[in-house]
């Protein structure tokens, strides 16, 4: 079990204050098991690490092991513990927090296995892992490199994360992108990071409508707006078809050229959102099925990444558009002018 | 004005107190009202520079700044890092 509300200070100072005779006794056993945790959080990230290199090394193998991956749902019950109590039968759960992230959850992995032929998140059948009603009035979902959670929401400015079937996609894209490409999360790296689960999140709302990129409407966040917000005339977190609207919470820049160093992920992602969105409208149909494949192919085939930018993303999915649609120029238009729409 | 330490939580899915955000995570307390516990980790995160891990992705940061007397020291963590005291004081708002 890891505990997340312990506060994680470097080993050595906090194995200074468990040698501390000048501090009380409980305070000492405060910080020895404090050091005690710190270690194992450390040894699970390793272990993630290099987990993500044997799959992907051993990946095709792996694949015949696991057909399928099993949807395990956690409560946390509003602490801050993970993973929580394990949701028994979450299927048929009477908490719609529970059956909702289960449903949708398994969606995904049948959107990425019949969409484009993945396997769940390793491309391995790992276990979808989930824990839900994380923390207080918790205004957030993330993935911890191992599993997704989810907050309930303040009910004011957002509700329920897991009422966005786009959220639920794009933590699990997180996921996808440790296996596959590994990008780092700062710089233009970490904004492809945080564009990869929002493109996947999105066109996992769509393919669940089934909308073609006309008819959707390319909004992220548009399910956990809170009463608050909506009152004020908000309608989503960011909008791909016009990163700068300003009807979204957190509008983002249109242009690579105004990314700079040291800028959040989620302000970063603007340009190469709306390079994806102007590809998926300029081609018309799904997304999912041209597109989409495109950017997937780039995600999955480039190898470890780490430290891609964005430029040398648009690169691959120029190469990958004229490769895959050799006989279909208009895809490889279409991907052009959407990188040209953000100067790249 | 009494010793304090303001903390601000950053990021997240929402991407709270980006540039041109909406959305604002603020709070304040006073180092008074910390526990001994709290205290200590307190100074830890001031006193020495953490080590750089994988960020988590869309996980909160929070920026801390501690004001003693006229001195102020401005330190940003992730949120693990973060004690509950300072964690639960922030408030989340529109701007």
């Amino acid at each position: 079990m890891l505990y997340c509300t312990c506060c994680i200070v470097p080993k050595d100072v906090l194995d200074r204050f468990a040698n501390d005779r000048k501090l009380s006794a409980e305070l000492r056993k405060a910080a020895a098991n404090s050091a005690r945790i710190s270690d194992s959080l450390r040894r699970q990230r390793l272990q993630a690490g290099e987990l993500t290199a044997l799959t992907h090394a051993a990946g095709a193998h792996l694949v015949e092991l696991a057909a399928a991956p099993k949807v395990t749902v956690y409560d946390c019950k509003n602490t801050q513990t993970l993973p929580g109590t394990p949701v028994a039968k979450p299927k048929t759960a009477k908490d719609g927090t529970a059956k909702r992230t289960f449903v949708e959850t398994t969606a995904v992995a049948n959107f990425y296995k019949q969409a484009f032929g993945r396997n769940s998140i390793d491309n391995a059948g790992m276990t979808m892992m989930s824990s839900i009603h994380f923390g207080t009035r918790y205004n957030n979902a993330m993935w911890n490199g191992t599993q997704m959670v989810y907050g309930d929401g303040d009910g004011k400015l957002f509700v329920d994360f897991t009422n966005g079937n786009d959220v639920i996609g794009h933590e699990l894209t997180h996921g996808v992108t440790q296996h596959t490409l590994q990008l780092a999360y700062s710089g233009d790296a970490g904004g492809l990071n945080e564009s990869m689960s929002d493109c996947f999140g999105s066109m996992f709302r769509q393919w669940r409508a089934g909308q073609d990129a006309k008819a959707a409407d390319w909004l992220i966040g548009h399910d956990i707006i809170g009463p608050t917000a909506r009152a004020k005339g908000f309608n989503s977190l960011r909008n791909m078809a016009n990163p700068a609207d300003k009807k979204a919470l957190a509008p983002q820049p249109t242009q690579y050229a105004q990314i700079t160093s040291g800028m959040d992920p989620h302000y970063s992602s603007g340009p190469p959102n709306l390079a994806f969105c102007t590809a998926c409208k300029a081609l018309g149909g799904k997304s999912w099925e041209k597109i989409g494949q495109v950017w997937y192919g780039a995600l999955t085939t480039s190898g470890p990444q780490p430290a891609m930018t964005m430029p040398q993303f648009a690169g691959r999915t120029r190469q990958l558009a004229a490769q895959m649609y050799s006989g279909q120029a208009m895809v490889a238009a279409a991907v052009d002018k959407g990188w040209k729409q953000v100067g790249l | 004005m009494v010793d304090r330490i303001a903390v601000e939580r950053l990021g997240g899915f929402a991407g709270f107190g980006g540039p041109g955000s909406h959305l604002r995570s603020r709070g304040e307390i006073e180092i008074d009202r910390l526990s001994a516990a709290d205290r200590n980790a307190v100074d830890a995160l001031f006193a020495t520079r953490l080590a750089r891990s994988t960020p988590t992705p869309d996980a909160f940061r929070y920026r801390l700044t501690r004001h003693v007397g006229d001195a102020v020291h401005v330190t940003e963590v992730a949120e693990e890092h973060v004690p509950a005291a300072l964690r639960d004081c922030v408030s989340d708002e529109l701007a």
